[in-house]
Order: C-alpha cells, then sequence, then structure tokens
C-alpha cells in the first residue's frame, strides 16, 4: 500500500504510538523507555522487518502487548499481540479482523489492496475527537488509517465497515459543520513552509508526550482539547493536506531531534508569540540539544544571570582526573597491590591512593572517590599530596603503578635487584611486588602482593 | 568532629539589574550550599531554592560522615527529580517548554580515616575558593564553555572573562545535560577559609579583589558582606552570593616548627641548655 496521502488519525488514549515513513508501531503505555529507543529507527525510515527485529530484542516474553503495520510497497503487514488489542483491515473485497487476545504469540496478516486499517487498543470506547499524524510519537487509544474525521461516530471493535473509507475523503468536509478552519486552510499555500507547521497551538499536545507529563496526564488531557480545539477538524487536513511536513521531508529549519510530533494542520493558528522549539524529552532518546533555547533580552555581552545549560561539547571533554596524558584508572578494581606505609596503614590498591602530609582529593567523580591516605612528616620533607598509586592499565593492567605529584623533595622507588631510582614527576613507574618507596622524612611503602 | 569549630558569613544581592534573586545559599554547620538559579522565565528561583531546602534537610537529619561523596551524590539526586517535577506541573499547566535550571556548590564536613576533612561538590559555574597564607586558589572547576576552552587551549583564562558564551555551562541540575557533580576532598588544614560563590561574584569581581577583600576582613560575616559588596559596585549584573567559612580551633598537629628543630638539633648534639 503505498499511497501518497501517509496521514494517520489517532484517538489519544495511554498507549504510545510511533508513526513511521512506512512503519507504524503502536506499544503500551509501560513501553516508555522502548518507544523512545524505537522512535529514534522508525522515524529514521526503519523498515517492517527491521522494527520488528528492534521490537523482539529483548524478547517476546518481556512486552505483553504491541502492534507494528508495515505499510510499504507490496503488501500490507500487520502483526498485533495482546489482550484488548484488535486491528481491522479493509481491502476492496474483504474485512479481516486481527485480536491479540486469542493468540499466545501474536497474529500476522499479509494483505494486498488494503484500503483501510483500523487499531484498538486499551479503551476502546474512549471518545473521541480523533487528530490527524502523520509522524511523531503520540499516546493514542486507536490510530485509523485513512484519517477519521472528527463528526464521525467512534465505531466499535465489531464494525470494520463503519467508516466509508474506501470512498474518496474529498466528499466529508461537506458534512463538516465547522467552516472557518476549511477557509483558513484554503487560503494557505500548499507549499507553505515547514515553520509554518510547527504552531504554537501544538505545543501542548507535543508536551503530553513528555515523559515527566505523563503523571499529570488528566491535567493535560484537558490541556490538549482546549489547545486543539480549532484544530480538530481534520476534514480540511483530508482534503488539503500535506503542507509540506512528512516524516520523509522533515521541517528545514528545525533541528530533526526537537519535534516530535507535526500535524500539517495549523495553518488558522492565530497570531501567537513566535513558537518555542519543542523538546524532545524522550528518555534515552536522542540527545536533544542541552541548550536552552536562546533568551531574548539584554545581550550576550552582558552578564546578565541569564546562565544557559549549554552542549556538553564532546571536543572538549573535561580533563579527567589524575594524569594529563595518561589513560585515566580505572574506577574500582580487584586490589592489585598492598601498600604497607611505615606510619602503621595498609592500603589496598583497588583504586586511585594518593598519599602525602596532607592529601587532596580533585575533581572526582562519585564512582572513582580516590583513598587518602596522611602520613605524618614533622619536617615538611613530604609534601601534601606526594605520590598516587593507582591500579595500572594498559600493558601495566594488573600491576599498580606509582606517579611522583609534582612533589618538592622528589620520591625514590627501589624496585628489586635494581638501584634505587628518582621518579620523575608525572611519569608512571609499574611496581614490582617488594618495591620500597621512600616519600622522606622516614616514611617509606613497601608494596607487597594483595 | 571533635575540636573544630565553623565560623561562617553569608550575603547575598540581587544586584543592580535582575528584579528577582534566583540565587540561593545555605548556611547550616557543617553543610554550606550556593545554588543560582537559571533563567528568569523559567523560574530559576524555585529550582535554586529546591536546592538549599534539600541540603538544609541534610544537614537537619544529619549524615554519616564517613559515607563522603555518596551522601552528596545522593541528595543532588533527590534535586533533579524535585526540579523534573516542578518542570513537569508547569509543562502540564501549558507552560510549554519548561525547563528551572540551577547550579549547585556545596561544601560540608565529611571524615576520612579519622579525621575530618572537606568535601565540596560543583555543578556549573558558582565556585568554591580557598584562601589559605594569604593567597587565594580556585579549587572548582567551572562546567563552562570557556573553561572547556580554556582547558582545549583555544582561549586563555583573560578571554574567558569577556568571552560572549560565558555564561553558557554544561552541567546543572534541572538541565537535560550532564547533572554529575566533581567533588574533591581537602583536609580542613589547606582550607583555612573556604569561599562559595555564585558568578554574580566572580564574574565582576577578580581574583586579586576576592583575595584583598578576604585578607582584609577577618570575620568571615566581614568578608562575605563586602565580596558581595564589591560586586554590586562592580556593577551587579547579575545576583551575587557568598558564602565564607573559617576554620577555626584547629590544632596543627605537626607543624613546622624551628624551635622544635633547633631543640632537636641541640639534643642530637648532646648541647642542651
Amino acid at each position: 500500500m503505498s499511497q501518497d496521502n501517509s496521514t494517520w488519525s489517532y484517538r489519544p488514549g495511554d498507549w504510545l504510538a510511533i508513526f513511521g515513513a512506512t512503519t507504524t508501531l503502536l506499544l503500551p503505555a509501560s513501553e516508555k523507555a522502548r518507544a523512545a529507543q524505537l522512535w529514534d529507527q522508525v522515524d529514521g525510515g526503519s523498515g517492517f522487518a527491521e522494527t520488528l527485529d528492534q521490537v523482539l530484542a529483548p524478547g517476546l516474553s518481556v512486552l505483553p502487548a504491541f502492534v507494528l503495520i508495515g505499510t510499504g510497497d507490496g503488501p500490507t503487514k500487520v502483526i498485533v499481540r495482546g489482550a484488548g488489542v484488535r486491528a481491522t483491515l479493509t481491502t476492496d473485497d474483504e474485512t479481516v479482523e486481527l485480536d491479540g487476545s486469542t493468540v499466545t504469540t501474536w497474529v500476522e496478516k499479509t494483505l494486498e489492496g488494503v484500503s483501510a486499517i483500523g487499531v484498538e487498543v486499551g479503551e476502546a470506547d474512549r471518545p473521541g475527537p480523533d487528530h490527524l499524524i502523520e509522524g511523531g510519537l503520540v499516546r493514542v487509544a486507536r490510530i485509523d488509517f485513512p484519517a477519521r474525521t472528527a463528526d464521525e461516530a467512534p465505531t466499535t471493535p465489531a464494525a470494520p465497515e463503519a467508516a466509508p473509507l474506501g470512498a474518496p475523503p474529498v466528499g466529508l468536509p461537506a458534512e463538516e459543520p465547522v467552516v472557518e478552519p476549511v477557509d483558513a486552510s484554503a487560503e494557505e499555500p500548499v507549499d507553505e513552509p515547514a515553520g509554518d507547521a510547527v504552531a504554537p497551538e501544538e505545543q501542548p499536545a507535543t508536551e503530553l508526550l513528555d515523559v515527566a507529563a505523563y503523571d499529570a496526564e488528566e491535567d493535560a488531557a484537558e490541556v490538549r482539547e482546549d489547545a486543539l480545539g480549532p484544530l480538530d477538524t481534520p476534514a480540511e487536513g483530508v482534503e488539503a493536506p500535506p503542507a509540506g511536513i512528512s516524516l520523509m521531508d522533515p521541517p528545514p529549519s528545525d533541528d530533526d531531534g526537537s519535534g516530535l510530533v507535526w500535524d500539517e494542520d495549523g495553518a488558522d493558528a492565530p497570531p501567537l508569540p513566535p513558537p518555542p522549539i519543542p523538546p524532545a524529552p524522550v528518555p534515552g532518546g536522542p540527545p536533544a540539544d542541552a541548550t536552552v533555547p536562546p533568551v531574548s533580552g539584554p545581550p550576550p555581552t552582558d552578564h546578565d544571570g541569564l546562565t544557559q545549560t549549554g552542549p556538553a561539547t564532546g571536543e572538549f571533554a573535561r580533563e579527567k582526573p589524575g594524569i594529563p596524558g595518561q589513560p585515566p584508572a580505572p574506577n574500582v578494581t580487584r586490589p592489585v597491590a598492598r601498600l604497607i606505609v611505615s606510619s602503621g596503614d595498609t592500603v589496598e590498591v583497588d583504586r586511585v591512593v594518593l598519599i602525602g602530609r596532607a592529601p587532596e582529593a580533585r575533581r572526582f567523580t562519585v564512582t572513582e572517590q580516590p583513598r587518602l591516605v596522611t602520613v605524618p612528616s614533622p619536617l615538611h620533607e613530604i609534601s601534601s599530596t606526594h605520590v598516587e598509586v593507582r591500579p595500572g592499565t594498559g600493558a601495566d593492567h594488573g600491576s599498580a603503578v606509582v606517579t611522583d605529584m609534582g612533589s618538592t623533595n622528589g620520591t625514590v622507588l627501589v624496585q628489586p635487584g635494581l638501584g634505587p631510582e628518582d621518579l620523575k614527576p608525572g611519569i608512571a613507574v609499574q611496581l614490582i611486588p617488594g618495591a620500597i618507596i621512600n616519600l622522606g622524612d622516614g616514611v617509606t611503602i613497601q608494596v607487597t602482593n594483595p | 568532629m571533635t575540636g573544630v569549630e565553623l565560623h561562617h558569613g553569608a550575603a547575598t544581592d540581587v544586584g543592580l539589574v535582575r528584579e528577582v534573586n534566583e540565587d540561593a545559599f545555605l548556611v547550616a554547620p557543617p553543610v554550606f550550599v550556593v545554588a543560582d538559579g537559571m533563567g528568569g522565565h523559567d523560574r530559576g528561583d524555585i529550582a535554586s531554592a529546591i536546592v538549599v531546602e534539600e541540603f538544609a534537610r541534610l544537614a537537619d537529619q544529619g549524615y554519616d560522615p564517613a559515607r563522603g561523596a555518596a551522601v552528596v551524590a545522593e541528595i543532588l539526586g533527590d534535586c533533579q527529580a524535585r526540579i523534573a517535577e516542578y518542570d513537569a506541573s508547569q509543562r502540564a499547566q501549558g507552560a510549554a517548554d519548561f525547563h528551572a535550571g540551577t547550579t549547585a556548590v556545596v561544601a560540608l564536613l565529611i571524615e576520612q580515616s579519622g579525621e575530618p576533612k572537606w568535601l565540596l561538590a560543583n555543578l556549573g559555574d558558582s565556585r568554591v575558593y580557598r584562601y589559605n597564607h594569604g593567597a587565594l586558589e580556585q579549587v572548582s572547576v567551572d562546567h563552562s564553555l570557556v573553561q572547556e576552552l580554556v582547558e582545549s587551549g583555544a582561549i586563555t583564562t583573560a578571554d574567558a572573562a569577556v568571552h560572549p558564551e560565558r555564561h553558557v555551562i554544561t552541567r546543572a541540575l534541572g538541565g537535560t545535560g550532564s547533572t554529575e557533580a566533581d567533588y574533591f576532598v581537602l583536609p580542613l588544614s589547606a582550607a583555612e577559609r573556604l569561599v562559595l560563590c555564585s558568578d554574580g561574584v566572580s564574574g565582576m569581581i577578580d581574583d586579586a579583589a576576592i583575595q584583598h577583600i578576604l585578607g582584609s576582613a577577618d570575620d568571615p560575616r566581614d568578608a562575605a558582606d563586602q565580596m558581595v559588596a564589591a560586586a554590586v559596585a562592580a556593577g551587579g549584573r547579575d545576583n551575587a552570593t557568598a558564602v565564607v567559612v573559617d576554620v577555626v580551633g584547629l590544632v596543627a598537629e605537626t607543624p613546622y616548627d624551628s624551635e622544635r628543630q633547633r631543640v632537636s638539633l641541640e639534643e642530637k648534639l648532646g648541647a642542651l641548655p
């Protein structure tokens, strides 16, 4: 079924529906994280088989229900799984109903020449209205193709023939009671640039998708209805569809990751302030720009307190704790050595160990807390943070390495069978069991096996 | 944590330009916090207040001083969750694209190997300085775009102070970016005086000015007042907040002592007076 008009309609509900170019996927409300992950795939044009692979990757048992529809070239393919999940396929000469509750795995159907598809999930009799959608991620109770108009009576699951779906949809607007939007849409050039389609009214609908807003769905449903009120006349959308927006043709100016939903209406948007770019608050989804949108107001040269979060730019990754130019130590490992300090301490080297008169640990993360070992130094021969001992990496893996932290008076290392060696600041030296590290002021550290 | 007494002072000012003070601070020994809320229209003052509230609860309930950074990481996680909740409630009421955010610098006493130490945590571009023996040193490393540019060698520290994007921070609570803090552990003796401040102070007056104030004001309350007053006098383009903490009563366990050295030398030589 490769039709030009890829517009679906959906009725708001709990399930998560992902509308892609050739694939449509419905997941239960509990599968938010998975939906976020799959949205990326489906939106990227992932095909039926590919998407199915992804859906099933964690195993069938953990996914109680889903619906996958492939509407690419060739026959239409539909998979239905789960109790209370029903799909209705209409072709020119038959109507096929798929019910996921009758089987333990899933129901699959491949049909040529499908003219209409309807899928119901969850609360079947949830009241309308239906909204149009071409691509994106929304919460739904049912979805229909071709798009249903608002004034159609909600169909019951057993009424697949309800909608005159085979009929050209152009006839529908005549019955449409709301006329204003039609006017507006008539004036709207068909090739209106995408920017217009991301209309302010859609913001609330977009926000609904937000995970954080999920709990507040009751309230938000009202917001949605209010906000989308004037847009609830899909007839115009059916009649004069896509204003240049589709998944294959994303809005040119916007960051692709930032828009979750875009309908093609919005033509009748009253003049509102310029719409902020909707966020992409999908958990685990593609990281949206961490930027708060540029705040208008005082010029940026003025340090005006408009502190913003910016992108954590990868190329300027922060300096790692430890010694510059050396690979970071693994957070916490099996002990690779034991240090017996002459002042009495015994320390396992299972992480970074900093030894000195008053050692300081700088810029570490919560998972890589260094161990600080204080040694007495009445004559101040030992620097505050004198040496570092940590589990080696790379060629030194499995043993400890010692590094002089730029101490004032230096460090002497005596390895078994070798003469004394002055450590060069910042240069790590592998420690052999039996080695003695001399910090000065009579403090020595003996290295043994753990 | 016996034998340690903390004297502290704090001051904050809305500045000359802003209408709302989005900075918040907490002095609840042994916990000290400065948080700088971001984005006026998004109520950064709520975000910074959440941080202060959460740490106040920590100070109130007490914590295991041996756990160290894990304690702070937990609280920061709580803050992040509460800010996200607040964002969600605002968005549900129709405030599209609502993102409150805040920086946080935290100093609290912990115990390691039986000794009290300062644990410092930093998220964003608020700062921790230490003032020791007349010298000021910035301990925290800003999570800001310009700091990353400085570290990469693209610009100098002087350039950073006037860089147009110097107010863009790379980590914060409430943002969508990283919320992982950097931690620091300092022995108390290494930080006789600790300063926590928002960028409304460190961005308005330079380190030399801060050092001068810290050196001239003995009382930490005066030091905090003077730092904020100086920041406002320098233009006050942002909310300015400073918390100054002095560690007093610290017994230097083995001080370098010329008298003792001389005595020990005489002992060694058998030339006791």
